[in-house]
């Protein structure tokens, strides 16, 4: 069982000296291969929270749990893409894609073979033993997908993973993220701004708010999905076309706009 | 490094030179410079003469003092920062490693490589131990602080992916820890070599047989100006000379910062 467990999470920083709640309980579940989009608006508490599911951040009061454990540490059963990339300058994109698969103790021919699967599917052949700084940012962006894609994670976090893509890639991105998904299903938490994306793409959404962050309120969009069979359609851009997709976009992006009052910043 | 390629640079530099050195040509000619207190470039060419293809001078010529001041250099180098950088990583991976040595550093880092001449001579007597022992502490302290703050420098979510990516023991210090570190070891190897020198001549003055600094001492005694001079002359290629081959390393062993 590889599921994400939010439970009543909270979570305090300092700030110039002062407390401030980031998280107020929070609590939500991706199960068992299932797609949770989390969208809301800049500094809700959407990193922090997946953060937390990597093993990287611990809440204050509440529980963290991935697979029924409770998450104490990183570690490469789960898979993240890192909304600023975090390459290593100093390794070739090969070497970079490399990293986790040797940590894991993957065969050497088998480790050639899916980085090269991932070279392909990332658009990045030929660039293998450039560094991440000859790269351009998306160019990046998708280094650090194929690093963790490579892993075949049970678990994949993906914090704004298509952020820096020109529209063009990131909808061949996301096309291509449904079409693995489909073949070969996985949980997933992925943090977006696009409300589109995460309805394009996710089984729910989860609708954060700002100011303490906590959960606004949780879509599901699976049923609907199922419902009117989108799976028919290929490409995004006839599913957003749909008076259902069209539907669920407007509700989310209401919840979202409800919330967002001038001068707060 | 973009400037490093420009071509107007180096023109100004060698320009500079060249008014300096006439400025001594001709000031010396027309009495300017008084030869007593600054030798005059007949002076400086028969000393540089007697030091490399005469006599010699201070027991030796030019290649026996190079030789001798560049093996304590090297032996004094290698054997501090061969423990240095790896203390240094340590300290800066590690906290408790870092509470454990901090306290003992602490100590010797304020104190001047100098001031362990005379424990120096006391515990290894005048010979070349005594030397090396102070070269020793000029190049630990730099190539420890240098890697420390280098470790403690990598980018946070740079440590956090390779966590993330599950990477321990040999191969978190081998793939991360020092490549992250690397343009800092670089600035404290450049530092710990610059004290190995300054050291050298002082550490010279404790008597030694050959050697660079020995020169210089000699020709102090001897109140002879024209050798003081010839003899800095190597002091400062040897000098220039081990710095660049340290940036060749440098940009040797980064290749990812090769066209910055
Ligand atoms: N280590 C930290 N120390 C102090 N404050 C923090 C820390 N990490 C996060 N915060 C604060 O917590 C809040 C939530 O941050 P988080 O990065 O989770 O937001 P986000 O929803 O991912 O925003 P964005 O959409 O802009 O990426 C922010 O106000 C941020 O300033
Ligand atoms: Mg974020």
């Amino acid at each position: 069982m590889a599921n994400i467990v939010l439970n009543s999470v909270s979570r305090t920083f300092q700030r110039e000296g002062k407390d401030f709640l980031a998280l107020d309980n929070v609590s939500f579940t991706c199960h068992e291969h299932e797609f949770v989009a989390v969208v809301g608006p800049s500094g809700c508490g959407k990193t922090t929270c997946m953060r937390m599911a990597a093993g990287l951040e611990f809440p204050d009061s509440g529980s963290v749990t991935v697979g029924g454990k409770v998450v104490n540490a990183p570690g490469p059963d789960r898979a993240v893409v890192f909304q600023q990339f975090a390459l290593f300058p100093w390794k070739t994109v090969h070497d970079n894609i490399l990293f986790g698969l040797r940590s894991m103790g993957v065969a050497k021919a088998e480790a050639a073979e899916r980085i090269a699967t991932n070279l392909k599917l990332m658009n990045l052949e030929g660039y293998e033993s450039a560094y991440p700084h000859q790269l351009s940012g998306g160019m990046q962006q998708r280094v650090a997908i194929a690093r963790a894609y490579v892993l075949n994670p049970d678990v994949l976090l993906m914090d704004e993973p298509f952020g820096a893509l020109d529209a063009q890639t990131r909808t061949v991105m996301q096309e291509e993220l449904l079409r693995v998904g489909r073949a070969n299903p996985r949980t997933v938490m992925f943090i977006t701004h696009a409300v589109d994306e995460a309805v394009y793409l996710a089984d729910r959404v989860v609708v954060m708010t700002r100011r303490p962050g906590a959960i606004k309120e949780i879509i599901d969009i699976k049923p609907i999905r199922d419902a009117e069979n989108w799976q028919q359609y290929e490409r995004i851009e006839d599913v957003m076309d749909l008076a259902s997709f069209v539907h669920l976009r407007t509700r989310i992006w209401r919840l979202l706009r409800e919330q967002h009052n001038p001068g707060d910043h | 490094m973009k400037a490093r390629r420009d071509p107007v640079r180096p023109i100004i530099g060698l320009a500079t030179m060249l008014a300096l050195v006439g400025f001594w040509l001709v000031g010396s000619k027309v009495g300017l410079i008084d030869p007593q207190s600054f030798p005059s470039p007949d002076q400086f060419w028969a000393a540089a003469k007697q030091l490399t293809i005469g006599d010699g001078y201070a027991d030796g010529r030019i290649h026996s003092h190079v030789l001798q001041s560049l093996k304590l250099i090297c032996l004094g180098f290698f054997t501090a920062t061969a423990v240095g950088v790896p203390l240094g990583l340590w300290m800066g991976w590690s906290r408790k490693a870092e509470a454990l040595i901090n306290p003992i550093f602490l100590l010797i880092r304020p104190i001047p490589a100098l001031a362990w001449i005379p424990l120096a001579i006391v515990w290894l007597g005048l010979g070349d131990a005594a030397k090396v022992m102070i070269l020793w502490f000029a190049a630990f302290v730099p190539s420890v602080i240098n890697s420390f703050t280098g470790v403690r420098n990598i980018e946070r979510p740079i440590i956090e992916a390779s966590a993330m990516l599950g990477a321990r023991g040999w191969n978190l210090i081998k793939d991360v820890i020092v490549p992250g570190a690397l343009p800092s070891i670089f600035t404290g190897l450049r530092l710990s070599l610059q004290g190995c020198l300054t050291a050298l001549v002082a550490a010279e003055l404790l008597g030694a047989l050959l050697g660079m600094g020995k020169v210089l001492y000699q020709a102090g005694l001897d109140i002879y100006p024209a050798m003081i001079l010839a003899g800095m002359v190597p002091v400062a290629l040897v000098g220039f000379a081990l710095t660049a081959l340290i940036d060749w390393v440098e940009r040797r062993s980064m290749p990812w910062r090769a066209n910055h």
